[in-house]
């Protein structure tokens, strides 16, 4: 689904936020990332929508490879992927209908259609009461849960998270990992930033620990006896 | 969610055609009225923006109705174009009135006027202030005179002018003269005011693109988290572009409508005036305001222009916008 080969990347500024990255996350693998702030966790996860592009090395998404798409081809890129992001990026002017629907009119689907797979999305997040809501009465957690069902409401088959549960209590972030591992369980592809290591221990599943731009660790199960090592870095 | 979860992101293209088609005109009449809600959102300044596109517009386009109307008025003085035949001195009365008569039967011809040696000394008498040194004169220096006015149908210059060479092989006639100089400095200002109008229509609607084109670019900035968003799930630019360029229309509509009601009050106002001094020349002139096509024509050029400067404007500007 994803692959990184030697892929660095150097700011205008002249900071260098990945360096020589090399991975893969197979079709149907769900991981975590993980590393301090300013390790390069968002940087990974733009270059992979194409809202970066790599200096050098190559990026490969879905059998695509990214150093070759030229501007007028990103929208369909990002119409495979759906993104989750720490601020939910809600338009505070629609309903939590219309927002739910946004992928959906862009891509034209027919009337009927963005009907049942809103309301599909919905359903599934828990929120089908509050489709005529505006997002600024939900509380932070329902705001995140419509991020997350705008993210899969055309049901792309690779999911990107960056830090989902930064502003969630530790019982709603359960809730939303929670989420993640069911569209998992149907075969999404997800890639998830998130520095809550203790959560993240807790999920048993491969993680990516980057420092200072580059990846120093990629276990296949979990952070369990690593967790309290790199915490205390 | 069910396990076509990975078909999903073809799914749209197996929906019918009709289907699709039905989407896209809701689409546009959503995008339509987010674009006119966007302009009711702020009535008071986009008021003024609309107020400012309209008389940019009203300007040229009253030049131009102004200039239309003068043309009417000078078409309707066709006895303009007069052509004065002077004839030999030592022509008897009786072959004076013979001339007169043959004249008269040539074709295109509405009526002849007679001025003896007579006459035409009396007149320069009374208008001229030399009645007393003409009074020395021992004989009339002046000849006679036919004065011919084409009829309407030979009233143009062309016809007047092929008229006037065929007088000029009469033996009778000294000098055959048309007076139409001064109509013809009349069209040759007409001309040029329309010209003027033409150059200063091309200017301000380029103002108006201008115009048009900075509320889009602020209305671009003010919705930058919104483009940013829709970017991020995989709107192209020309889905972007959509609303923009709604907006850039209704901006053009309101203010041809506009422009149309400063024009039409403007006119109904010069109304009696115009009819008051057309009395007093006893003429039947009336201003004629704006027809059914002229209005059509105002507002769907006020239309394009606000169209075309909001695609000039949108295209760029989004372009700057990407997703942080």
């Amino acid at each position: 689904m994803i692959e990184f080969a030697e892929v660095s990347k150097r700011y205008p500024n002249g900071q260098e936020a990945l360096k020589r990255v090399n991975f893969e996350l197979a079709d149907g693998e769900m991981a975590f990332l993980t590393g301090h702030s300013g390790a390069g966790k968002s940087t990974l996860l733009k270059l992979i929508c194409l809202m970066e592009r790599a200096t050098s090395g190559q990026v490969v998404v879905n059998n695509k490879n990214l150093n070759r798409t030229s501007r007028r081809k990103i929208p369909g890129v990002r119409r495979n992927i759906g993104m989750i992001f720490q601020d939910h990026r809600l338009l505070f002017d629609r309903t939590v209908f219309d927002n739910v629907a946004l992928p959906l009119m862009i891509e034209g689907y027919p009337h009927r259609e963005i009907g049942r797979r809103v309301r599909a999305a919905l359903d599934k997040v828990g929120l089908l009461s509050k489709e005529k809501h505006s997002p600024i009465m939900l509380s932070g957690g329902e705001q995140q849960r419509v991020g997350i069902a705008r993210a899969v409401v055309n049901k792309p088959p690779l999911l990107l998270a960056d830090e989902p549960t930064g502003n969630l209590d530790p019982e709603l972030s359960a809730e939303i990992m929670h989420l993640f591992e069911q569209f998992n369980q149907v075969g999404v592809s997800l890639l998830i930033a998130s520095h809550d290591l203790s959560l993240i221990a807790q999920m048993h599943y491969r993680t990516l620990v980057m420092k200072e731009g580059r990846l120093v660790q990629d276990q296949v199960d979990s952070l369990e006896q690593d967790s309290e090592e790199v915490a205390s870095e | 969610m069910s396990n076509d979860q990975l078909t999903g992101a073809s799914l749209s293209q197996g929906a019918t055609l009709s289907a699709r088609l039905n989407m896209l005109v809701r689409l546009h009449k959503i995008e339509a009225r987010r674009g006119i809600l966007d302009i009711l959102a702020n009535p008071i300044s986009n008021f003024m923006t609309v107020l400012v596109i309209a008389i940019a517009l009203a300007l040229p386009a009253g030049l131009q109705i102004l200039l239309e109307n003068g043309k009417s008025l000078s078409e309707n003085w066709d006895g303009a174009s007069r052509i004065s035949l002077y004839l030999k001195s030592d022509l008897s009365q009786s072959k004076l009135l013979e001339l007169a008569d043959k004249v008269s039967q040539e074709p295109g011809v509405a009526n002849v006027n007679i001025i003896t040696q007579q006459q035409a000394l009396d007149d320069f008498k009374q208008h001229s202030g030399f009645a007393e040194a003409i009074e020395q004169l021992d004989s009339n220096p002046l000849p006679p005179v036919l004065v011919v006015q084409p009829a309407v149908s030979h009233a143009s210059p062309e016809a007047s002018e092929i008229m006037l060479s065929q007088f000029k092989t009469y033996r009778e006639v000294e000098l055959a003269q048309l007076d139409l100089d001064w109509v013809r400095k009349l069209y040759a200002m007409l001309q040029l005011a329309e010209k003027a109008a033409s150059a200063l229509g091309v200017a301000l609607a380029l103002a108006v693109l201008l115009i048009v084109g900075n509320t889009i670019r602020l209305s671009v900035q003010n919705r930058r988290e919104e483009i940013e968003v829709v970017k991020l799930v995989g709107a192209t630019d020309a889905f972007i572009r959509r609303p923009f360029l709604y907006t850039g229309f209704w901006y053009g509509l309101l203010s041809g409508v506009t422009c149309w009601l400063i024009l039409t009050i403007s006119l109904l106002w010069l109304q009696d005036p115009v009819a008051n001094l057309a009395g007093l020349y006893q003429s039947q002139f009336r201003i004629s305001g704006l027809g059914w096509l002229q209005s059509f024509q105002l507002i769907s050029a006020s239309c394009v222009l606000g169209l075309l400067g909001s695609w000039l404007s949108v295209g760029r500007h989004i372009r700057q916008i990407e997703p942080r």
